[in-house]
């Protein structure tokens, strides 16, 4: 899963930045508005925090382009301003939540879950396919009750295809789920990933379609 | 209320009671003046009259041969002739500045069988005199009278009086000033009421001041509207960019209030994400208590300060229904995750604070928030005018406050339960803005099962 982390004061950035990479997202930062607008626009994300106060262009209209530009990533607005009228406000501009400042960095991280987990449509926190359950807050993967050891990487394929259970995930979009925008991407390790996943998972249960990508096949 | 009080209270009474007193004052005036003048005039016509009866009654006397005065013909008034027509003439025989020796020795046939007793005065020939003397019938005449002393007997003098009633002037007079008090009390009615027109018309921009005012009071307009003449204009300019600067400095407050808050709290975020990462050494934990206290420190000051910005202004108005769509808009997103009812009772048409939209939000944000935190499954909203109020009920079907905590909740912004996020000021904060506005917060007993909350608000016409 990937995260774009929008907050121009550095030190929260980049404690932002840490506290949900240890939670096994990818992170992406932009320092103001401009930049912001554009990660969101060209770059595939499953969530974004967003403050409001932001140099160059504030975080309301960044919103606003987003959504009327049609993208429809979960955003969770992270500001200092917490009167109602602009949590409406902000609310009404598309965004999903809203925490203020200061916050507690594991209410933030359970915000982002939801709001992952929903966007999805999932109501619950824990995924489940077959024998395979994976709890979106402890982050643990278990095989008929067993846990099992994943590395970050491979936590996060399966997290999207967990996401995204029964449906046709195509490689590029895992790569760009599962990278920030500056690390160096090869899809081929996309590959090396979903063979380690097959070897700790149960047989069968990534389909590869061919010329498509991937499939995690559960019985509902 | 006494006259002077309303004289000094109200404008019109003061105009239209010195106008009314100025015409009565003139129109006494003018009558009285106008009475006298009438009077001379026909009193001096009535001597005129007397006199050219004198006259002629002084050129037709003669001395017969037995030395008897006698006329030389008759008068040629007739009133002369019919007995007690109010116009007589009688001759005396008079002593030289004495009594008279004789009265009436020739009369009018007028007199009858009177005889005028005219009092004597010290004379010389030719001298008019007045008098006021009892006539026939119990009536007063005036008499004009003249002494004179014929050739044929010198040393005999001989008073002529002619006499007429006095109310052969009265009459005209009295008939004139009955005339005169019908036109003057005519002429006042018509003045008092061009005054009252006046006085109505002229002060009907005080009126329109008035209504417009009140229209701005109860939240009605914003601004007062309309063309004033140029002698109140620069009061309602003035009252308008009033108005206007008082919202300005609201706005300004708040704003500032935000970029405090913002330029606090990112800060505090910092420090307390480190302190959290520093484990749990001393240090990191002081740090801890310290970022929390800081917190709750700035969150209380700041709230405080936004709502000590919130000062009643005049013409402020909200309407409710948009207000509370967009906060349950806000909660179902915020609160998604609890997947609860939130249903909204049919809000009447018009229905609006007297206040800052800002301010309800604040409101019945924090209000809804809390039941959302505390609801089990649903909660229920339902605002209504009642009267003058306006009353926002919220319901939850969470496991209630005890009794004896609420007025601590509310007061003191105590946290209900510190495992529920949040900085348990927002009671407090509702508590306090409602006050400002003249209304309250209380938390009652919900028929759902939880609390109550029961906001009374001004209502805007």
């Amino acid at each position: 899963m990937r995260v774009l982390v929008i907050e121009d004061e550095r030190t929260l950035a980049a404690q932002l930045a840490q506290a949900l990479t240890e939670a096994s997202y990818a992170v992406d930062v932009a320092h103001n508005g401009v930049d912001a607008l554009h990660a969101g626009e060209t770059g595939e994300f499953d969530a974004a925090i967003l403050d409001l106060g932001l140099p160059r262009l504030d975080g309301i209209t960044v919103l606003k382009r987003w959504r009327a530009g049609g993208r429809n990533m979960p955003v969770l607005i992270l500001t200092a301003r917490d009167n109602w009228h602009e949590k409406v406000a902000g609310i009404d501009a598309g965004a999903d939540d809203y925490l203020t400042k200061p916050f507690h960095m594991e209410e933030l991280l359970a915000r982002v879950r939801a709001l992952i987990r929903r966007a999805g449509g999932h109501a619950r926190a824990e995924l489940a396919c077959g024998p395979v359950v994976l709890d979106t807050r402890s982050g643990r993967v278990t095989v008929a009750g067993r846990g099992i050891a994943l590395t970050s990487h491979e936590y996060r394929v399966l997290d999207y295809l967990m996401h995204h259970r029964n449906e046709i995930v195509s490689r590029s979009a895992l790569v760009e789920h599962i990278y920030a925008q500056d690390f160096d991407r090869d899809s081929n390790t996309v590959e090396v990933f979903i063979a380690r996943l097959r070897k700790k998972l149960p047989a069968n249960l990534i389909e590869t379609v061919r010329g498509l990508g991937y499939r995690l096949a559960c019985e509902e | 209320m006494s006259l002077p009080d309303r004289l000094r209270e109200s404008l019109r009474v003061r105009l239209l009671a010195g106008t009314l007193l100025w015409i009565l004052a003139t129109i006494a005036v003018a009558g009285w003046g106008l009475g006298v003048l009438i009077r001379d005039h026909v009193e001096r016509q009535f001597r005129a009259e007397l006199r050219i009866h004198l006259d002629q009654l002084t050129a037709s006397l003669v001395i017969g041969r037995d030395g008897a005065p006698e006329l030389s013909g008759p008068l040629s008034d007739p009133r002369l002739a019919r007995p007690y027509s109010g116009l007589y003439w009688q001759v005396d025989r008079a002593a030289a500045g004495a009594a008279p020796s004789a009265a009436g020795v020739l009369r009018s046939r007028s007199l009858w069988d009177q005889v005028l007793q005219v009092p004597h005065d010290e004379q010389r020939d030719a001298q008019l005199q007045e008098h006021r003397v009892p006539g026939p019938d119990g009536t007063w005449l005036r008499t004009l009278e003249r002494v004179v002393y014929p050739a044929e007997r010198p040393g005999q003098g001989m008073r002529l009086i002619v006499a007429a009633d006095e109310r052969a002037m009265a009459e005209p007079v009295r008939r004139f000033r009955a005339t005169l008090w019908v036109a003057l009390g005519l002429l006042a009615i018509g003045l008092a009421a061009a005054a009252v027109l006046q006085v109505v018309v002229g002060l009907a921009p005080l009126a329109r001041l008035q209504r417009e005012l009140a229209a701005v009071r109860e939240g009605r307009s914003q601004l007062m509207s309309g063309s004033f003449p140029a002698e109140v204009r620069p009061l309602v300019d003035e009252f308008n960019a009033v108005l206007a600067q008082n919202s300005e400095i609201v706005a300004r407050a708040r704003t500032l209030a935000g970029n405090l808050a913002h330029a606090l709290k990112t800060p505090l975020s910092v420090l307390a994400n480190a302190a959290r990462a520093g484990g749990e050494g001393d240090l990191a934990r002081l740090v801890r208590d310290q970022v929390e206290s800081a917190r709750r420190q700035v969150d209380y000051h700041l709230k405080r300060a936004r709502s000590a910005a919130a000062t009643r202004i005049p013409g402020a108005r909200a309407a409710v229904l948009p207000v509370v769509e967009g906060l349950v808009r806000a909660m179902a997103r915020i609160h998604a995750d609890r997947r609860l009812e939130l249903a909204v009772r049919p809000v009447e048409d018009g229905l609006a604070f007297r206040g800052e939209e800002q301010d309800l939000q604040e409101m019945v944000g924090n209000l809804l928030d809390n039941a959302c935190k505390w609801a089990r499954r649903r909660v229920e909203l339902e605002a209504k005018r009642a009267d003058g109020r306006l009353i926002v009920a919220i319901d939850d079907d969470g496991r209630g406050i005890a009794h004896d905590r609420r007025r601590d909740i509310v007061l003191r912004g105590a946290r209900a339960d510190e495992r529920v996020e949040g900085s348990g000021l927002g009671l407090a904060i509702v508590d306090e803005l409602a006050r400002l506005y003249g209304g309250e917060v209380r938390l009652e007993d919900s028929p759902l099962g939880g609390v109550r909350a029961l906001l009374t608000l001004p209502a805007a016409a």
